[in-house]
């Protein structure tokens, strides 16, 4: 194992270990892109050499120390290199989500007086000349891709390469400069704004200092080892803390390759391409791979899907046993592998939200060694990690070094409490926002907001957020997410919205999963139109009724679902339904759906809707159309009087 | 300025049926122009004279000041003339990769002698060359996803847009674009009308297109001509075109008081033409 920590001691900013590893290390790859369908390498030098010449570069633009330098687009190595030259230059980098709307990065903007944007493409450039005026600190617009910029003459644009030669002429005279300016860089120095996934509306940002970072890398590594043999497909959106611990903290400290994908739509071929041996998953996106093979076994031969059961199921009941099943990996495990590109896996995570611990136990299966990983933007990211062999998908982990202190505060009689955190590597507070601050850092803890407590074996279990745990009107409190969740392993189901929170009893409203549904419908002769109308089809509402049952059994009798209706749209991120992280925003969703949620629990059959919606590019369509509601009610007595 | 593209007073006839009938037009050089009139007007007539399939019965086609009237389609191709068809030719048991090479095809050196003397003949060095440039066109369109699937297993929109894609692979300094948009969805539309005005702006192309949706053509089009039962009814800028009163009768449609209005004024209109 490489001496993580003896690394950051040598170097503790992103800039002095990015020279560090370009002196050691120059000619070995740091970075992949695939571009024009190829796999295009950077090594350490090259990577040195993109952020020498935007530091540069940014110097003569008139960017100076403290300033903030935004950033959007899709995951490239020069989003990476503009926050290290970000570093570099003293400045503060921010990552903003390549999908933000205008006022969403307006709001970021304004917030930090940005005066630089790193803006990949004419997507995003479009975003940020859309704001025109309002964004009076924005100054300069960098921008990568040429393609589709010709129409513009805004002075403020400038092409990435045009940015690089002027700081390779400003090197040319002032030879030594990028360098006196990296040892002037302090680990100490707040030199990261990073966005925490509030469900509110605007985001906070968290300030990190790159010493920091590095350290808590060190101790993540320790935990779980990586080293320059070790591949990563960058996926994850670089704003969010996890990507920044991946791609550059523990890239830069452990010298794993980083690869670029060529476009989000090519991710899976790519993935496979590369066959990394880490990934990091959010549990969607694990559910949406489960769930894509299942379809994808529904479309084989009958042959296939005799195979696909007989593996499955050695696989499943080897695991239970905590073996592997030899049989399984020939019939199908190791094919499986192979076409999702987890050959080389050696580790993997999940975390951010629960994995349904079906999903958990279908890739462990698969030999797909899947961790749950816990943490948030404040304490840099995860802090507790599974054991390579003391894996229970019910919890997530213990902590990942002796530093990290985890304590469960005023908990209930069964334990169940707010988790704090401390640790020496923690954030130093909100961007200009000290009350947040005070409120969530108290005494050295953080206090995350989120529920939980230690199992029997020491392990820390997340429940929910405690705001979000729900109460019915009879007093059984119950996680809204983690019914959803069930919900959510059902390849015909989307998104679900828990309902129940002091009410009689429990609802779902739910959105059903159009790919998959459109493609059962198809097979049974069923003809729809659009969303909306295949939703209320009642072959639909059979359908999805005996998947709500399915779940209903694994349920108490307490939780389980009374009634449910099928959603006439998708949650969309856009219409503020659903977090960047794709979380169900409970309070916009109680109040965009108020009068259905009323219908629901008023008792009537159905709900007539008249309302409109509006698409991403401005347009609008009404929609109207009933929605029956399920009622489960008889059948989950039924079914409690038999147990 | 001499026109890029001139058709001069060609008509064309099928035994009795008059597909075209005396239509003339100029497309300049680097311009975006459309054609645009009701089924059977001869629209696709028009891009099958041009591109070569058909021979006009008379009349004259000139490709910057070159008379091309009596040209095979072959020769035209190689002279910069690229186009897609309405109904779409895809190999369909073939890539989207190996369908755009296929559009390279006029600009390789080797043959299949040569071919297979990989290294000696310089064959490699063409198929990287080639191959690079196929993957600018994929990464202008869009079309990393599919780079490898089958053509045949592709949705519709996808599909033409590869037919843009080996229409482009040609290098083409003119275009004919039949009715790129047909049968598509709305955001698919968008798509395709952002990647012709790219086509026209960025590679400079010079586009000849030939579409039903009037909302796409008006939006996109430098200059477009109308055709009705073969004949050239209007031409000029959109909006000047779209406020012709025989266009309005003949394409789109209209109230009862202007149709009787234009029932006199008609018949002067189709003598002058």
């Amino acid at each position: 194992m490489m001496d993580y920590a003896g690394r950051v001691a040598q170097a503790d900013t992103y800039p002095k270990m990015l020279r560090l590893n370009a002196k050691e290390h120059g000619n070995e790859i740091a970075l992949r892109e695939k571009d024009l369908g190829l796999w295009r390498t950077l090594t350490w030098n090259d990577y040195q050499t993109r952020v020498h010449d935007f530091t540069l570069g940014m110097v003569e633009l008139g960017i100076k120390r403290g300033d903030v330098i935004g950033i959007i687009g899709d995951n490239r190595p020069d989003w990476v290199a503009a926050e290290i030259a970000a570093h570099a230059i003293g400045g503060l980098s921010l990552g903003m989500y390549r999908e933000s709307l205008p006022d969403e990065v307006l709001y970021l903007l304004t917030y930090g007086e940005t005066k630089i944007v790193f803006a990949e493409d004419e997507e995003q450039v479009d975003k940020l000349l859309e704001l025109g005026e309002r964004a009076p600190h924005l100054k300069h617009i960098v921008y990568s891709d040429p393609r589709g910029m010709r129409k513009y003459d805004d002075p403020r644009l400038i092409l990435a390469d045009d940015l690089a030669a002027r700081g390779r002429e400003l090197a040319a005279r002032e030879p030594g400069l990028y360098d006196r300016m990296v040892d002037a860089t302090d680990g100490n120095d707040v030199a990261i704004l990073c966005t925490t996934s509030g469900t509110t509306s605007n985001p906070k940002l968290a300030m990190l200092k790159p010493g920091l970072m590095l350290r808590h890398c060190a101790t993540y590594l320790t935990f779980d080892p990586k080293g320059p043999e070790d591949e990563y497909v960058s996926v994850l959106p670089l704003p969010w803390i996890m990507e920044q611990v991946y791609a550059l903290g523990k890239g830069l400290l452990s010298r794993m390759k980083v690869n670029f994908v060529e476009e989000p739509e090519t991710m899976m071929n790519d993935f496979r391409e590369i066959a990394p041996t880490f990934v990091l998953f959010a549990p969607r996106i694990w559910e949406s791979i489960a769930a894509d093979v299942r379809a994808r076994v529904m479309d084989s031969s009958a042959l296939k899907q005799r195979l696909y059961d007989i593996g499955m199921k050695s696989g499943l009941a080897a695991l239970a046993q905590g073996k592997h099943s030899a049989v399984a990996d020939t019939l199908l495990f190791r094919a499986l592998r192979d076409r999702l590109g987890f050959t080389r896996l050696r580790s993997a995570a999940t975390g951010g939200a629960a994995l349904g611990p079906d999903t958990f136990k279908f890739f462990r299966a698969m030999g797909v060694p899947l961790r749950t990983l816990y943490g948030q933007t404040e304490t840099l990211g995860a802090f507790t990690l599974h054991k390579p062999d003391e894996v229970d998908p019910d919890t997530t982990g213990i902590a990942m070094g002796e530093s990290i202190k985890i304590e469960i505060r005023d908990p209930d009689a069964n334990g169940v409490g707010e988790i704090v955190v401390s640790h020496p590597n923690m954030f130093s507070g909100y961007y200009k926002n000290e009350a947040a601050t005070n409120a969530d850092l108290r005494g050295g803890w953080m206090f995350s907001g989120d529920a939980g407590y230690f199992n029997a074996s020491q392990q820390l279990v997340v429940i929910d957020r405690i705001k979000d745990l729900a109460q019915t009107a009879r007093g059984d409190r119950f996680s809204p997410q983690y019914i959803e969740n069930k919900l959510k392993f059902s390849p015909y189901v989307a998104e679900a919205v828990a309902l129940g929170d002091g009410r009689d009893y429990l609802a779902a409203m739910i959105c059903i999963r159009f790919s998959i549904v459109s493609k059962w419908a198809e097979k049974n002769r069923i003809s729809f139109t659009t969303y909306t109308d295949l939703s209320s089809r009642p072959e639909t509402y059979e359908l999805l009724r005996k998947e709500v049952e399915a779940v209903n059994a694994t349920l108490p009798p307490a939780q389980r679902i009374s009634k449910f209706l099928l959603l006439y749209k998708e949650l969309d991120a856009d219409d503020g339904e659903l977090t960047r992280t794709r979380k169900v925003r409970r309070t916009v969703i109680n109040e965009k759906y108020g009068d259905i949620i009323e219908a629901i629990y008023s008792d009537r059959p159905d709900i007539d809707i008249d309302t409109t919606i509006r698409f991403q590019d401005g347009t609008t369509q009404r929609i109207r159309c009933t929605l029956p509601v399920v009622d489960l009610r008889a059948q989950n007595q039924t079914a409690e009087a038999a147990e | 300025m001499a026109y890029a593209l001139e058709v001069r007073g060609v008509s064309l006839r099928f035994g009795g049926v008059r597909a075209l009938t005396d239509v003339s037009f100029g497309v300049n050089e680097g311009e975006l122009f459309s054609i645009i009139g009701p089924n059977g007007a001869g629209k696709t007539s028009i891009v099958n004279c041009v591109s070569g399939r058909y021979t006009p019965t008379e009349g004259q086609l000139f490709y910057q000041g070159r008379d091309i009237t009596g040209l095979k389609p072959n020769h035209r191709a190689a002279l910069g003339i690229g186009r897609t068809f309405q109904n779409l030719a895809l190999f369909h048991h073939m890539t989207v990769l190996d369908n755009i090479m296929v559009g390279r095809h006029h600009l390789l050196k080797n043959n299949f002698i040569t071919g297979p003397l990989y290294w000696l003949t310089g064959a490699r060095r063409e198929e990287l060359e080639h191959r690079r440039k196929v993957e600018e066109i994929i990464d202008f369109l869009d079309l990393q996803s599919v780079r490898k699937a089958t053509a045949g297993t592709l949705s519709y929109g996808l599909r033409k847009r590869v037919e843009l894609a080996r229409a482009m692979a040609l290098e083409p300094k003119l275009i004919l674009l039949d009715e790129p948009m047909a049968g598509m969805n709305f955001e698919e539309k968008e798509d395709m009308a952002r990647y012709i005005v790219d086509l026209n702006e960025e590679y400079g192309m010079t586009v000849m297109m030939i579409e039903h949706d009037m909302g796409v053509v008006m939006d996109i089009s430098h200059r477009v001509t109308v055709l009705d039962f073969g004949r050239k009814i209007a031409e000029g800028l959109p909006a000047d075109v779209l406020d012709d009163p025989h266009v309005k009768k003949a394409y789109l449609g209209e109230e009862d008081e202007v149709l009787d209005a234009l029932d006199d004024s008609l018949p002067v209109a189709e003598a002058s033409a």
